[in-house]
């Protein structure tokens, strides 16, 4: 297990350098922020000093040296919309995030999983096909649709919500109800996949031909080898979800790094599209470290 | 002594006979066969919508913006309504299909085809590429698709091509990881153990004998990464990356109708309804696939898809 | 003992007459951006001017949007030393938040700092750029201004100018101090920012006690805050949703939308061409569908209510036979009018851009123009829309949308019609004479100056296409006593909101 996390972390780390270097340059190749930043009749001599200001000048190999020196104290330059140190903007909005991101896969998985082996179990029944019906609507459904729509009946028309905003309690509802609904409809179906394999497998059959009653065996026994794409996949909807909901933080008004991510990238805010990218990096990388210890303890044939 | 070989069966009639068996077992699942058929429309929508309705769908009437659906008053084209400038919605739809369809399929296909077959090979070796796949995909996971499609857009010209390919590279982890997890799983079992043993290559054995194990639960993430594409092109193109007006896709019709969606609700409605429905079918029929192709579970569709026991 | 008991019963009265949702004096205002920065010199951002401007700072002389004269704010009253120096007497018992004195030493410094080289102040970009500018102290409350080259409307400049104590340091601060009627109580980044009232304000004690602005950039859902109680005021509102004529107003907002044409290259560089491209579009038809019906048909590049702007000029027709004619004579004259014209417009420049611009192409279309639209994001847009352009271009013409909202064309005319200048699609140099002889222009000769500029492009030269003066839409809670005017787009003085 040790060599395990040391070559691991090791990989994750070089990992983390390659896409250091990737962003940087590639980010830079999209065009010089300064006339976004000034207003359209600035002269020329106020966005070259606007220019020298941010360091802009300065050829890229040098400029990345600069960086990289900063780095090393945890310093990733400020950002030049907020004139803020770039990882305290971005850890701000991070917070959002996680608190949402980690709810909703909570709650996501919980109930993909439950749903989607009772839909396994009975094939083609009733439940199957009603689970299946509303898991495919809400995993192809626009999600400002649904957005929109539940703010106007929850909090327009009934009052019993907020419409957006951070305060309450109540503030969460609705924004972690449609964060939840695509994902939930992708994993129950991945679920109901690998639990109707699973449940067909000559031992599960043989337990039931033996008597064993159905339900907590079965299901255990099911579950645990139909685990492995389960687990992958919802450590990929939570990777989207880190990485931010667009959506729903601009609809809701939760300040989060999807939305500050999208408005740095167009605005060319270099410093903070790097400072988020690494943090949602590392929260990324350490959940694939997790998941490929599932695995393991999933399936003890498993080695790597 | 009775001769109990069996009758020597020609291909012609063994053909047939497969045919048969499956367009009996899609018989036998109606839900599947409603979808083949809805996709089936679609493709046709593809092919020959913009030859034949380019005309009408993309004409202007500012008098008739945002007409109402149902209304049998302005002709049955504006059936569903008309858009922001006037143009009638059901032909705006099938001309978009041409578009939409090329995209998702195509960044759905490219994804699936690479992120498997690196997946297959990450989790198969015991060597470097085991340790060096994988970090690929943390990579790709980490990097925002904005960013990329940005970046695309400034080393190359905005095409349909391009967006297909920014949509690809975003969706390979996915497809990559989930093979991987079960190639690690799969290369332990008993079989694997066996056709190593007698000597069959490592090529053989991942795509003859692993291969077909993975590939129902990619198809069933493949079928609902569609819908994503589709939706996610959209916002790329509304931020001015990828599909641009005039042209016009599902994802971005309903990308356009979000202003109106309390006053004109149709405008989103009906490409939205496009999309659900187009996804609903593909993983409908991607489900009767898993269990038509899996031979431990065709019984089912073969006793006429009754209830099973 | 009795202390106690009244403090009590002092409670108890409190509890039973607090009102159910918000405390008297207190706001919410739902803006569409979260505020980046709060500083200053920063101001002449819409949403930062709508925070901090005559809220938080207070610049020297003020422009009334009704009629356009300057009223006085810090500075009482201000004469014409010579042709390049003012006098501006200040007023004096006038304190900053933290407590020190209003003086001349502040002007100056706040001056010194907007135009500063170690940190890029928009204030300073705008409105000073390309002069010099120095601040002579003479006594406590009096300052001298001189400018070189000259400025006529210094007294207009100096109401863009917010005013920082001497002490605040050259970079961009958190806690801005202003000699305003409010203070930021609370910036909680992402959420909201808390302006509270304060004490030893030299004006009027205002009505708001308290105003939190938080931000929502989802169109919809701003808009039905609203009604469901959670914000009082919204400055800005889509159109679509402006559906309640009881809390929804409309006001001009100083923005004119218009296509900017490239006037160097074929087929654009024919006087035909570009007037075809005027007769062909059914202005008309967008009023109430794609554009506000409020909204009023441009033919210059700033707002009717502007100093100099040229009431006789009339807009172009909707004339299609006689574009297709232009175009036809164009064609014999050797011209290549089915040269593909690229249409740029700006996604999310304003509501229904996409729309408009394709209206537009399927216009030219029909008078016989090759025409082909591009949408593109911001950082593409400002490549093509400012200098230098491409050598190799092909003709193009830019949609932009232009804010002119300080009542003087100088702002404007420059930077779009000189030849020298950077969003200018053409050169002639009787126009860069005009140009400059109005700006240099004084007095009651300045607007009679600048008409003949106006009318020289617009029906000389046919430089553009002009399109609209927009409006914008807000909403104001049924509560409170505010009508938003034409100043809106850039400032919210709190001061000026009463309750009902």
């Amino acid at each position: 297990m040790q060599k395990f996390l040391t070559k691991r972390a090791i990989a994750s780390g070089i990992s983390l350098m390659i896409l250091v270097v990737l962003v940087f340059f590639l980010s830079r190749l999209t065009g010089d922020p300064t006339d976004l930043y000034l207003p359209i009749d600035a002269s020329l001599e106020a966005r070259e000093n606007f220019r020298e200001i941010h360091g802009l000048n300065d050829p890229l190999i040098v400029q990345f040296g600069r960086y990289l020196g900063d780095l090393v104290t945890l310093d990733f330059g400020d950002s030049i919309r907020k004139s803020r140190p770039a990882l305290e903007v971005v850890l701000e909005a991070f917070k959002w995030t996680l608190a949402l991101a980690l709810i909703t896969i909570a709650l996501v998985s919980f109930a993909a999983i439950v749903l989607g082996s009772l839909a396994a179990f009975n094939v083609g029944g009733v439940f199957d096909r009603i689970a299946t019906f509303f898991s495919l609507i809400g995993a192809s459904a626009p999600d400002f649709w649904i957005a929109i729509v539940a703010i106007v009946l929850f909090s327009v028309n009934l009052g019993w919500l907020p419409t957006s905003g951070t305060g309450t309690v109540w503030h969460w509802v609705l924004p972690i109800a449609v964060l939840f609904i695509r994902p939930f409809g992708l994993i129950l179906q991945v679920v109901r996949g690998s639990m109707i394999t699973a449940l067909s497998s000559a031992y599960v059959k043989t337990a039931r031909a033996k008597g064993v009653k159905p339900r907590p065996v079965i299901f255990v026994h099911g579950l645990r080898n139909g685990m492995l794409p389960v687990v992958t996949v919802i450590g990929d909807q939570a990777a989207g979800m880190l990485n931010g909901a667009v959506v729903v933080e601009s609809i809701f008004g939760f300040p989060g790094v999807g939305k500050l991510m999208i408005d740095s990238i167009l605005q060319r805010d270099f410093t903070v599209v790097l400072a988020a990218i690494m943090v949602t990096a590392f929260a990324i990388f350490l959940m694939n470290i997790l998941i490929d210890i599932a695995y393991a303890v999933l399936d003890p044939r498993i080695r790597y | 002594m009775t001769d109990t070989s069996p009758l020597p069966v020609t291909p012609a009639t063994a053909e047939k006979g497969r045919l048969r068996r499956f367009a009996g077992m899609l018989l036998a699942d109606k839900p599947a066969l409603v979808a083949a058929i809805f996709l089936l429309v679609v493709l046709l929508c593809a092919v020959f919508g913009p030859m034949l309705l380019d005309a009408v769908a993309t004409k202007q009437n500012l008098r008739a913006r945002n007409a109402p659906p149902f209304d049998p008053s302005l002709g049955w084209m504006a059936f569903l309504g008309a858009d922001a400038l006037g143009r009638p919605l059901l032909p705006r739809i099938i001309v978009a299909a041409q578009n939409t369809m090329m995209i998702a399929a195509g960044a759905v296909l490219a994804s699936m085809a690479i992120g498997s077959c690196l997946g297959l090979i990450a989790g198969y070796s015991r060597g470097r590429w085991a340790q060096i796949i994988p970090r690929l995909a943390d990579v790709i996971m980490s990097f925002p698709s904005l960013l990329l499609a940005v970046i695309v857009l400034y080393m190359l010209e905005p095409s349909a091509a391009n967006i297909i390919l920014v949509l690809a590279i975003t969706r390979i982890p996915v497809y990559l990881r989930t093979a991987r997890a079960e190639v690690l799983e799969i290369r332990e079992r008993m079989f694997v153990q066996a056709a190593r043993v007698m000597g069959a290559s490592d090529a053989r054995i991942v795509f003859r004998h692993i291969l077909p194990v993975v590939l129902p639960t990619l198809l069933t993430i493949a079928t609902l990464d569609f819908a994503f594409v589709m939706l996610a092109e959209s916002s790329l193109s509304f931020l001015g990356i990828g599909i641009q007006a005039p042209e016009v896709t599902w994802g971005l019709m309903v990308s356009q109708g979000r202003p109106y969606l309390t006053s004109a609700w149709w405008l989103s409605f009906w490409p939205g309804l496009a999309i659900i429905l187009t996804t609903l079918s593909l993983n409908l029929l991607s489900n009767w696939m898993r269990v038509a192709l899996d031979p431990q579970q065709s019984w089912r569709l073969e006793i006429g898809g009754k209830k099973n026991g | 003992m009795r202390h106690t008991t009244a403090r009590l019963m002092g409670g108890v009265a409190a509890l039973v007459l607090a009102a159910p949702a918000w405390a008297e004096g207190e706001i919410t205002i739902a803006l569409n951006e979260e505020l980046e920065l709060v500083e200053p010199c920063m101001a002449s951002q819409s949403n930062i001017g709508r925070v901090i401007l005559q809220n938080i700072s207070e610049t020297l002389t003020e422009l009334d949007p009704t009629n356009g004269q300057l009223k006085p704010r810090l500075a009482e009253s201000w004469e014409e030393v010579d042709a390049d120096t003012w006098r501006f007497k200040l007023r004096s018992g006038v304190t900053f938040s933290d407590g020190s004195a209003f003086d001349a030493a502040d002007v100056k410094h706040s001056m010194e700092r907007t135009v500063s080289t170690t940190i890029s102040c928009e204030i300073g970009a705008k409105f000073f750029g390309g002069m010099k500018i120095d601040v002579a102290v003479v006594d406590d409350t009096t300052v001298e201004i001189t400018s070189d080259p000259a400025q006529p409307i210094l007294p207009l400049l100096m109401s863009t100018l917010t005013i920082v104590p001497s002490e605040t340091p050259v970079e961009f601060v958190q806690t801005p101090v202003g000699t305003g009627p409010y203070v930021l109580a609370e910036w909680n980044a992402g959420q909201n920012i808390i302006l509270t009232a304060r004490e030893g304000y030299w004006g009027e004690a205002p009505q708001v006690t308290k105003a939190t602005y938080v931000f929502r950039s989802d169109d919809a859902v701003r808009a039905a805050m609203v009604g469901t109680g959670e914000a009082d005021i919204v400055p800005l509102i889509n159109q679509n949703d402006a559906t309640n004529p009881a809390t929804d107003f409309s006001y001009p907002n100083s923005e004119t939308t218009y296509l900017r044409v490239d006037n160097m290259t074929a087929p654009l560089n024919d006087i035909r061409v570009r007037k075809a491209l005027n007769l062909a579009i059914d202005r008309d038809a967008f009023l109430g569908t794609l554009i506000p019906a409020d909204a009023t048909k441009a033919v210059q590049m700033v707002v009717p209510t502007t100093l100099g702007s040229n009431p006789d000029l009339q807009p172009w027709p909707f004339d299609p036979d006689q574009a297709k004619a232009l175009v036809e004579e164009a064609r014999a004259a050797g011209v290549p009018v089915d040269t593909e014209i690229e249409m740029v417009c700006r996604i999310g420049n304003f509501p229904n851009v996409t729309e408009v611009c394709e209206a537009l192409q399927q216009m030219f279309a029909d008078v016989g123009l090759n025409v082909k639209l591009t949408m593109v994001e911001v950082a593409e847009w400002v490549q093509l829309y400012s200098k230098p352009f491409a050598e190799d271009r092909g003709p193009r013409m830019v949609m932009a949308m232009h804010d002119n909202n300080r009542g003087d064309p100088v702002f404007s005319m420059y930077f779009k019609y000189a030849c020298e200048g950077l969003q200018s699609g053409l050169c002639d140099a009787d126009l860069d004479k005009m140009i400059a002889d109005a700006t240099a222009a004084t007095g009651d000769a300045r607007g009679p100056a600048w008409q003949p500029v106006f009318k020289k492009v617009h029906e000389d030269l046919v430089a553009d296409v002009f399109l609209f003066h927009m409006v914008g839409f807000s909403r104001v809670a049924e509560k409170l006593d505010f009508v938003p005017t034409i100043a809106t787009n850039s400032e919210l003085q709190l001061a000026q909101i009463k309750f009902k």
